[in-house]
């Protein structure tokens, strides 16, 4: 316990020394704004015509009539996708950035275990995604009030924390494989790489309906809560997390550290 | 003697490639042992297989009695390592850098950090950022963070990289002093051959995977060449009035003649007599010792054997 509360310390110190946790704080900042500035537009259409958002008319009609209990929902959706990315980044940082500084020799002939400094690793990712979704849906309620949305009940923003809490916490166990790319590209450019190609993949089953089966997009289908998930989904998701994590574990003990 | 290291035919491939083959070597507790080798040769990669990092394809190793394998804990609560480019977090200041060190071996006390700093004289760079470090500075760090928590073996790669003249005696004397008064036992590797003869007792020389040469520094010492050079203005009738007295003769590619045998290199009296008579008085005369890189790249193959052999 002792180990796992120093291993813990570094990671935390690491993170909080980077300004990671800064960069990724204000990017995940860019979708309640963004998505409340639309809202905005979408209600003051002087504004839209003097911008010359004419092309996005439609869709910003549609933003017009939103009430807070789909705004609230909304939050849900923006975690599955743009939340996805920013924990693509935190878990590349987090484990790429061992292979990329040259730090990582340090942590291999050391007196603690390598799945403890793993797990202190995936807990501070899963904290800090946590965070990051936590704020995103706080600056979301806040450009809300300031909105002066209709229809705000205690009910609609409950129901709007909880699909982002559950989003949130799907994509921190979609996310876990990422620390796998990260540790076997030795760096930041595989998981990435592969998070965009993940994605794309996700389009191409949602077109086929198949996107249930497809850990990539389930949070995506779970947070716009138009199909019903089946339970092999939510299974299909946790396995998606354990098996990143045994996998990462398995080739940090596994394999040849020569950088 | 017990040993801090022993190795039984511990070997690396990469594919067709052999890194290292066949090493069997034997590191006594106390000493302080030189690896040596071109860049390349398999130091890096011994020393990996070493601390568990790198599996090796054949073979095994012992380390303080406990053999290694990949990923385990034992034997590193003892064992402090600097492995190529001493590399830290440069977000972090050094004393950060060293606490994050500190955790990761359970046990050792807090107030070693500040003396370690303290130690290798990093007081006035405590509080920077280490990314701000020069190339010395950060060097001292990785030797800090491999002596923080007291280690018995101490595994040093390149030790010297990058520090001035005065850093390099500095590190000398804490290492001395550390097998000295301490017992420790360093396996460095290096390729400064005149550094290694300062501080070594043993030396392994390793070439393309392969250990030629496992010795004592003072038979290192012994197996250096003497030769007996000397200048002279006229060097066609020097040549012909030693070889006229049976002497064996080479002509260096800078003009100067080498004679290598026993007797002209204890009595070079008798050598300028010879010539002083034939009327070619040497205006240069000296027995030279091989220094310690010629020894190396001599036993390597690499000496280039300049030079017209004239008998």
């Amino acid at each position: 316990m002792n180990d796992l509360r120093n291993l813990l310390w570094i990671e935390q110190r690491k993170a909080l020394r980077s300004r990671m946790v800064l960069w990724t704080l204000l990017a995940s900042m860019l979708a309640p704004f963004g998505v409340g500035f639309l809202i905005w537009v979408s209600k003051n259409p002087e504004i839209s015509q003097k911008l010359g958002l004419v092309g996005a008319k439609a869709n910003l009609v549609a933003l017009a009539g939103v009430d807070w209990a789909s705004y609230a929902s909304l939050f849900g959706q923006v975690i599955g996708a743009g939340g996805f990315f920013l924990a693509i980044f935190v878990i590349s940082w987090l484990f790429g950035r061992e292979f990329s500084d040259g730090t990582l020799k340090d942590l291999l002939a050391v007196p603690v275990p390598r799945s403890l400094i793993l797990l202190a690793k995936f807990i501070v990712m899963a904290v800090w995604s946590a965070l990051l979704t936590l704020a995103i849906f706080a600056a979301g309620m806040l450009v809300g009030v300031l909105l002066k949305l209709p229809g705000g009940t205690l009910n609609a923003l409950l129901h709007g924390a909880a699909i982002t809490a559950a989003a949130g916490l799907m994509v921190i166990l979609v996310v876990m494989p990422f620390a796998l790319f990260a540790s076997m590209g030795r760096g930041y450019l595989l998981p990435i790489a592969l998070a965009l190609v993940a994605l794309l993949f996700a389009n191409l089953v949602l077109v086929l309906g198949r996107g249930e089966f497809y850990p990539w997009a389930i949070p995506m289908i779970y947070a716009e809560g138009k199909t019903p998930l089946p339970p092999a989904s939510y299974v299909i998701v946790l396995l998606t997390g354990l098996l990143g994590w045994f996998a990462t574990d398995y080739w940090w003990h596994h394999a040849d550290q020569s950088r | 003697m017990p040993l801090s290291i022993e190795t039984t035919d511990l070997g690396k491939s990469y594919g067709a490639v052999r890194a290292v083959e066949h090493l069997s070597l034997r590191v006594a507790e106390g000493e302080i042992y030189a690896f040596l080798g071109l860049n390349g040769a398999g130091k890096t990669t011994t020393i990996r297989m070493l601390l568990g990092m790198i599996k090796p394809t054949t073979g095994h190793a012992t380390v303080l009695g406990t053999r290694v394998r990949l990923g385990s804990r034992q034997p590193w609560s003892e064992v402090g390592y600097l492995v190529e480019i001493p590399h830290s977090y440069p977000e972090l200041t050094v004393r950060e850098n060293l606490e994050v060190a500190r955790r990761l071996h359970p046990g050792t006390e807090p107030a070693a950090v500040d003396r370690i700093i303290e130690r290798l004289g990093l007081a006035a760079y405590a509080d920077r950022r280490s990314g701000q470090l020069s190339q010395g500075n950060a060097q001292r760090l990785g030797l800090a963070r491999s002596l923080l928590h007291n280690p018995r073996l101490l595994f040093l790669d390149e030790p010297a990289n990058g520090l001035d003249p005065a850093g390099i005696v500095e590190i000398r004397e804490l290492l001395l002093e550390l097998t000295r008064q301490r017992g420790v036992t360093v396996f460095m590797s290096s390729h400064i051959l005149a550094e290694v003869a300062r501080l070594a007792g043993r030396v392994g020389i390793i070439h393309e995977g392969r250990l030629l040469r496992e010795l004592n520094i003072d038979e290192l010492e012994r197996e250096r060449r003497r030769r007996l050079v000397l200048r002279v203005r006229d060097t066609g009738a020097a040549r012909q009035a030693l070889l006229g007295a049976g002497q064996s003769v080479q002509l260096l590619p800078d003009g100067a003649l080498e004679l290598a045998n026993a007797s002209s290199i204890e009595r070079p009296d008798e050598i300028n007599r010879l010539l002083a008579q034939a009327a070619v008085p040497p205006v240069y005369l000296a027995v030279e010792e091989e220094d310690l890189e010629q020894y190396f790249l001599r036993l390597v193959g690499m000496d280039g054997a300049g030079g017209e052999a004239l008998r």
